[in-house]
């Protein structure tokens, strides 16, 4: 369990946490209709920031992705100290592209923007990448909680950022996600979702007794709130559907509410993207749940989509909200189009209740549940942490891999002599047939027990889904010959290589993928425990997958038994 | 329609990377979805509606509407030949 003490939202509807949440207060929304922008031929709707606000947030020697996130944690530093001691706090950085426009360029590495973040805020630790594609904004905190309650820092400073662009719409487009309107979430006319851009940052402090966070300044109240529990879980059913039963949301719902009470609950915060499939099985996963009558909001109606913002944008508007006995409505619902029974709230309704539920689906088969509570000034939060100490964690490398561009032998030759029945292995990218390989050779040698319902998959890499990258773009930048690949576009998430091995082996515990500077094997280390430390997991698959270019690639994966 | 069933195979082949495919087994009546036929998925159609603006210039907005077209690649086939504007 760790305390929020500071936060901010940056958007197009305001620069402050305040602003914004006073404008959704008064039912603004930041989205329009752009039709010919970037030059791309269909019309979408999205929330973007204006020329004179980008004007005023830029910082000279920073892409704009930058100095968003600097001029977001600028902001909410402001409201807090963190002490003189600067290796006791770490940057966590939630983003699905960064400074996608300047592929090519060094700035492109999520982690290398994540550095110029962290030491433009004066911070010297590594900063982590999480690139859990639209889930990202909840893994990242739920990391921070990890890392903060297992004593390895005192602060984290999470931060999720999305600037859109060319790329990223044009890919959902091909993916027919985009509308041209304005969304419904979880309305019987929704049609897809509208890109949106932001970043959100939570301050997060490991002794809540030291800190009070600001809001209790902003409106006035003695309390702080608490990030209390959270669980990630694989649907192992597809990369881009979500599985109808809810599979993965359910018991990533189920493992954050085990023993405790829903009538604790004063909403639930829907990831709602308002297209037919994510809200359809949002829908039955929290029936299933039990939590039909939970008042259930969706905010994407005010943003759109802000992707690597959205968990960490939608869980500061809740706790504010919440913090002010508020249920905020759904903008853009009418009537329900979905066939599982919940409680959508249309308009803006009271609460007296102290906690609330964010959850969060996405591409590469990923879902999230985290649960958050408002304690009093001297009190302590009604919920406990359940999770126990690394101390009593031991991960056992069971088998250990290791592949790379220097074998001699391509991957595709180890493919069809060694493995040769998943045909999927040809639709892969380079990235994904290089875990891919890598598993099935260390599971060929070390199986997973059969017993364990919830294997994790933890990987890690420095560049990103480079290649993809490289191949989408060159299905847009011409715009005589402009058709952007779905296919392709799918792999431009790195998490989807946790997605399609998932699916392989299903696995239906946590799967991560981060991103670092380098191949910091303490940093990986340090992750891997504080992950798989208290959870139902027994086995995990957990390593460093990095593929820079057909030639130039390299792969060490170890399968571990957790004891 | 011969000439053009077979261009489509190719390009379907190609634009899906149905790698262990061959020209022969690919039956043009085979079902495209399921166990039982050529087992493509949701990402398999967008890429077919892709490929069809591409090469014929059919623009298929909504991929609803094409389920009927995507039964099989005969009927895609007769639904381009139908349809073409190159």
């Amino acid at each position: 369990m760790i305390s929020v003490i500071a936060t901010n939202i940056t958007s197009p509807l305001g620069f402050t946490t305040e602003e914004n949440y006073q404008a959704v207060l008064s039912g603004c929304s930041a989205l329009k209709r752009y039709e010919g922008l970037w030059g791309l031929p269909e019309p979408f709707a999205a929330s973007l920031f204006t020329e004179e606000q980008k004007a005023a947030l830029a910082i000279e020697g920073y892409t704009f992705f930058e100095a968003l996130a600097i001029r977001s944690i600028r902001k909410a530093l402001t409201y807090t100290s963190l002490g003189n001691d600067i290796s006791r706090i770490v940057l966590i950085l939630s983003t699905t592209k960064g400074n996608i426009e300047a592929l090519g360029e060094a700035c492109y590495y999520p982690s290398e923007a994540a550095q110029r973040i962290a030491e433009a805020i004066g911070l010297t630790t590594k900063p982590i990448v999480v690139c859990n594609a639209c889930v990202s904004g909840l893994s990242a905190q739920l990391l921070a909680d990890r890392l903060l309650s297992e004593g390895i820092y005192d602060y984290a400073i999470v931060v999720g950022a999305e600037v859109q662009s060319k790329f990223i719409v044009s890919g959902f487009q091909c993916l027919k996600a985009v509308s041209e309107e304005p969304c419904r979430p979880f309305d019987i006319e929704r049609n897809g979702l509208n890109p949106g851009e932001a970043a959100a940052t939570i301050v997060f402090a490991r002794d809540a007794n030291k800190e009070r966070w600001s809001y209790s300044q902003m409106i006035g109240k003695k309390e702080h709130w608490c990030l209390i529990s959270g669980a990630s879980c694989n649907d192992a059913y597809h990369n881009v559907s979500p599985s109808p039963q809810g599979d993965g949301l359910t018991s990533a719902i189920n493992a954050v509410m085990k023993g405790r009470d829903k009538s604790q609950l004063a909403t639930i915060c829907a990831h709602g993207t308002a297209t037919l499939y994510n809200d359809q099985m949002e829908s039955v996963a929290i029936q299933r749940a039990g939590l039909s009558d939970i008042p259930l909001s969706a905010l994407k109606g005010y943003y759109g989509h802000t992707m690597g913002a959205a968990g960490v944008l939608e869980t500061i508007l809740t706790m504010i909200a919440t913090g002010d006995g508020i249920i905020l409505p759904s903008k853009g619902f009418t009537e329900s189009g979905v066939s599982g029974n919940v409680n959508i709230i249309d308009e803006q309704k009271k609460t007296d209740k102290r906690a609330f539920l964010k959850i969060m689906s996405g591409f590469g088969g990923c879902n999230v549940a985290a649960m958050y509570e408002r304690t009093t000034d001297n009190g302590q939060a009604l919920a406990r942490r359940s999770q126990q100490s690394t101390d009593n964690v031991k991960l056992v490398k069971a088998h250990t891999i290791r592949l790379s561009s220097e074998d001699g032998k391509t991957l595709t030759d180890i493919y069809k002599q060694q493995i040769g029945d998943y045909p999927k292995f040809y639709k892969m990218d380079l990235l994904t047939r290089l875990a891919f390989v890598a598993t099935e050779k260390t599971l060929s040698n070390s199986p997973l027990k059969g017993e364990d319902k919830m294997p994790a998959l933890i990987l890690f890499n420095h560049s990103s889904s480079i290649v993809a990258d490289r191949q989408f773009l060159d299905t847009i930048k011409d715009a005589e010959d402009f058709f952007p690949s779905p296919s392709l576009f799918v792999y431009t998430l790195p998490n989807i290589t946790t997605g399609e091995i998932a699916i392989r082996h299903h696995l239906q515990g946590e799967t991560s993928f981060y991103i670092l500077p380098d191949k910091d094997e303490a940093l990986m280390q340090q992750i891997l425990e504080a992950s798989l430390a208290g959870t139902d997991t027994t086995t995990a698959i957990c390593g460093w997958v990095d593929a820079e270019s057909e030639t130039c690639y390299e792969c060490e994966l170890s399968v571990y038994n957790i004891i | 329609m011969e000439q053009l069933i077979n261009d489509l195979k190719l390009q379907i082949k190609e634009a899906l990377n149905l790698e262990e495919l061959s020209m022969e087994e690919f039956d043009e009546n085979a079902p495209l979805f399921g166990e039982d036929g050529i087992g493509l998925d949701s990402i398999d159609v967008l890429e077919i509606i892709v490929l069809l603006e591409k090469n014929y210039g059919i623009r298929l907005a909504n991929p609803k509407e094409g389920r009927a077209i995507f039964q099989s690649v005969k009927t895609i086939a007769e639904y381009v030949q139908a349809n073409r504007k190159k």
